[in-house]
């Protein structure tokens, strides 16, 4: 039976696409006039004042799948997620010292610390009386416990190397370079019932620093990993202000109020929900339904806007700089006169204000408004100078070639790279663009002993430019996503890491700022920062008041947040 | 004695008969030919999505370390995870762990099988609700558009079918958020559990509708298109009229029969193009299906994971397509007892 389409007439094409239209802009306008049953409809500011204390309640924090709500275990040394779920495990092992507001070092489950003057021992002080959720004490010996894991054949199978310059066990003969070994004997000692010391082979100014959302932060109990074995991770049992009462990875997991928290008065909170949800649309519309009371790092500029209406914005702040990193080894960029016109031909103004609706801080160097030694103006900087720029492009004869721009695959990272080559091109330069997700990006890094890109937007820096993704990542001559191949820099950069006294480690990485200014080696953008929403009533630290991001995402102390509804 | 005897032989001969109007079915025949033509597909598919992931390029050990881990330590967990044996090394190991009923591990260390085992009922009840339910208001709506060609309810359901044709689902899905969940609050944006009926209704009704609004546009343009030629052109139709028989029963018991052919076919044609519905409309509602498992599955480079859930769609829709072939079957009793024209 042969089956005819009738073809529509022009009438009911007309027809259907007017119904289309209507229905689409009256969803858009029910989107920004309506209010979730549990938000208030009083315009939000980005600096909201908190609402009165209040104890009790429970909330749901939404979490994208693309990040933080993604996880399959929560046992610290095969959780290879941890940072990006710190705010589940710091739910639920708290954490030996919190990073807290303007950069404070706060004692949570360690009460101190102490360098030795050369540097190269670090005392930590527990705190007494914790017991973890399961009624065994926190101490000395259940950190020791913890750190062979982490720091062993558990951490190691996982992938973990140890944050600290420790030794480490030979390797075997058949193993290759640089393979991870579990510590050497004594490097970790319990000196007392709440005392443990590590020995470092190298001075170690950033070993705090570098605890901070690091596997060694949070503290199983001792006698829950035995009793649980391979199931640990699902059941997890700390010492942190909430213990888990149910979950389901990748999903929701609830977690209810320590009753024998060490924190008198704390959690506020009697329960909170983290769920998962795909995108920054749907965390949104579930806000809006007052499905979520909390969304973290929101980063779609127009919902950030539209979220302005109806919640309350923090924008917390960044650590990590925007950069361009310029590949020294191969041409054009071997030729510091070429650099130095990259330099001139970039603008990041225009590009923060028209991307980005000016949200952020313009950095000349690799630190951050959130994290320690910020300096957003270095001496001797090269700025904006277009008709330098067309001098140097013409002396070096960069116009005669095709610059390769390559980037991540990120929305953020994308339109910086686009508005980036749409600079240069106006004086004259001609840029191929590319872009990968994070294995392209690594193997386009690695392709050709490190030779095949010429420039990169990437990010450096960190909450402590010697942890994580820092300075070092991108500047030191033995990292292999770095263009730079420089002594000099790697002996500042080194002694900044090293010194134990603040203050003389941002003198080094000051020092190190200039450095990379004079040879041209890369231009800074601006520093992203996270922002998180939440509905009003909803207080604490990274939700109403800033915070220094640490991995992309600030670490919310949940045992200080609380819901007051009757302020909304 | 003898009519005991008689008796007997009649049983025997009937049940003789049985048999071979059984095994001489052709919509048998037909479903034996469909399952043993599976197995090749199924190989096939299985072994193209094995090769477009491994030439990718892709380092899952680096990515699932991140950009921080040691080169040695990503050469680790690539060992750990046989990641570093040859192409056609790794897809042997899998196929014959298929065989055996083992869909292999995930690149976090969990089950294929668990995965499997906890998602795909949430999908299939997904699915099968936005099928059935487009299926059946589109036999309803056509057979309306149908009755009266260019009438006022005809250009209504035009017009709301080539809304569904034009409008993406995940577009769709967010307007429903908007007007359902967040409006009306009647439907949740983030589907909880499925436990029951109420919950089933409560968190796959939106899903379901956003999947299936686009199926019923195209279900209710094509079936009411042929029954509109049915009763235009075919002599049966003019032959029931001149009987005496009333419009509707024409329509519904003559001209719909007929027409479910083509219905059956497109539905079966369309069950592959589910897949991509059912990954990006539960990554939007979080509904915990294989879909979404897919879409993680793809974003970590998984691929025991990425080829058990292909194996899984692959399966759903060979058996799909079976069960519409089967169903002509049913419909037309010259299939079903071997005539021609089959």
């Amino acid at each position: 039976m042969p089956v005819r389409l009738r073809l529509m007439s022009m009438r009911t094409a007309c027809l259907a696409g007017a119904a289309a239209m209507v229905l689409t802009a009256a969803a858009c306008s029910s989107s920004s006039t309506s209010s979730g049953s549990g938000s208030s409809t009083a315009s939000s500011t980005s600096s909201p004042s908190s609402a009165p204390t209040k104890a009790g309640g429970s909330i749901t924090v939404l979490e994208s799948s693309g990040y933080s709500g993604a996880w399959t275990t929560l046992d610290p040394p095969n959780n290879k997620e941890g940072a990006a779920t710190q705010d589940f495990m710091t739910a639920i092992y708290g954490q030996l010292f919190e990073l807290g507001t303007g950069g404070a070092i706060v004692p949570d489950l360690a009460t101190g610390y102490k360098f030795s003057p050369d540097g190269k021992t670090l005392t930590i002080n527990l705190r007494q009386g914790v017991t973890f959720t399961d009624g065994t004490p926190f101490n000395a010996q259940a950190v020791y416990t913890n750190w062979m894991r982490d720091l062993g054949t558990v951490g190691i199978s996982n992938g973990f190397s140890s944050p600290w310059p420790i030794a480490e066990l030979p390797a075997p003969k058949t193993a290759p370079p640089g393979t991870a070994e579990p510590p050497a004997a004594g490097v970790v000692q319990v000196t007392g019932p709440y005392t443990i010391v590590l020995h470092f082979t190298a001075p170690d100014g950033a070993a705090i620093d570098q605890l901070f959302d690091n596997i060694e932060t949070w503290i199983a109990s001792p006698t829950a990993l035995t009793k649980e074995g391979t199931s640990f991770g699902s059941n997890p049992v700390g010492a942190g202000p909430f213990q888990v009462v149910s979950n389901v990875p990748n999903n929701e997991l609830i977690v209810k109020k320590n009753a024998s928290y060490w924190q008198t008065g704390h959690p506020l909170l009697d329960q909170i929900t983290f769920k998962t949800v795909g995108s920054d649309q749907a965390a949104y519309e579930a806000m809006l339904a007052n499905e979520g009371q909390v969304y973290e790092n929101l980063a779609t500029n127009q919902l950030l806007t539209e979220s302005a209406q109806h919640f309350t914005v923090e924008n917390n702040l960044g650590t990590s700089p925007y950069d361009l990193q310029l590949n020294t080894a191969v041409a054009p960029f071997n030729n510091p006169k070429a650099r130095q016109a990259i330099y001139a031909a970039t603008n990041f103004a225009p590009i923060l204000q028209h991307l980005f609706g000016g949200r952020y801080p313009v950095t000349q160097s690799f630190t951050g408004p959130g994290g320690i030694c910020y300096q957003p103006t270095v001496p001797g900087y090269q700025g904006y100078d277009p008709t330098l720029a067309k001098q140097l492009i013409a002396q070096t004869g960069l116009a005669n070639t095709t610059i390769q721009l390559g980037t991540i695959a990120l929305q953020t990272a994308q339109d910086s790279m686009q508005a980036l080559a749409t600079e240069w091109e106006a004086v004259g330069l001609h840029v191929k663009q590319s872009s990968w997700p994070l294995s392209g990006l690594i193997a386009a890094f690695e392709a050709n002993g490190g030779k095949s890109w010429q420039s990169m937007v990437q990010t450096a820096g960190a909450y402590d430019p010697a942890t994580g993704v820092g300075v070092a990542f991108r500047f030191n001559s033995h990292s292999p996503f770095s263009g730079v191949h420089d002594p000099q820099l790697d002996n500042l950069l080194s002694e900044a890491a090293g010194s134990t006294q603040l203050s003389t480690r941002c003198g080094f990485y000051n020092q190190a700022a200039e450095y990379i200014a004079k040879n041209y080696y890369g231009p800074f953008f601006f520093t992203l920062a996270p922002s998180n929403i939440a509905v009003h009533g909803v207080s604490g630290p990274g939700i109403t008041t800033p915070l220094a991001s640490v991995a992309v995402v600030p670490t919310i102390p949940w045992e200080d947040v609380y819901y007051n509804p009757s302020s909304s | 004695m003898a009519l005991v005897q008689q008796i007997q032989l009649q049983r025997e001969a009937g049940a003789r008969d049985r048999a071979r109007r059984l095994t001489g079915s052709p919509a048998l025949r037909v479903a034996g030919r469909r399952l043993l033509s599976a197995i090749p597909v199924l190989i096939g598919v299985t072994f193209l999505t094995f090769s477009v992931m491994s030439l990718l390029p892709n380092d899952s050990a680096q990515a699932i370390l991140g950009l921080n881990a040691s080169p040695s330590a990503v050469a680790a967990l690539n060992h750990t995870l046989g990641l570093d044996q040859p192409f056609w090394q790794r897809y042997w190991h899998w196929l014959v762990n298929v065989l055996h009923g083992n869909f292999g591990t995930t690149l976090e260390g969990g089950s294929v099988n668990h995965e499997l085992a906890i998602h795909v009922p949430t999908t299939l009840e997904l699915l099968l609700y936005a099928l059935v339910v487009s299926v059946a208001l589109s036999v309803v709506v056509a057979a309306l558009a149908a009755r009266r060609p260019n009438g006022i309810a005809d250009r209504i359901i035009l017009t709301v079918s080539m809304l569904g044709l034009s409008t993406a689902p995940y577009a769709f899905a967010f307007l429903l958020i908007i007007v359902f969940s967040v409006k009306l609050t009647w439907f949740p944006v983030l589907s909880g559990a499925v436990a029951g009926p109420g919950s089933f209704f409560k968190n796959l009704t939106l899903p379901a509708a956003a999947i299936g609004f686009g199926l019923f546009a195209i279900y209710t343009r094509l079936l009411r298109a042929d029954m509109v030629d049915q009763m235009q052109r075919e002599d049966y139709i003019v032959t029931a009229k001149a009987k005496g028989v009333p419009p509707w029963r024409v329509l519904l018991r003559h001209a719909l029969r007929n027409s479910l052919f083509t219905l059956i076919t497109v539905v079966g044609l369309n069950l592959g193009g589910l897949v991509g519905a059912a990954a990006i409309i539960e990554t939007i509602f979080q509904v915990q299906g294989i879909g979404n498992d897919l879409i993680t599955g793809i974003s970590n480079h998984d691929v025991p994971l990425i080829e058990g859930i292909t194996l899984v769609f692959a399966l759903v829709t060979v058996f799909g397509n079976l069960l519409a072939d089967l169903a002509y079957a049913v419909l037309d009793p010259r299939i079903r007892y071997g005539s021609s024209n089959s």
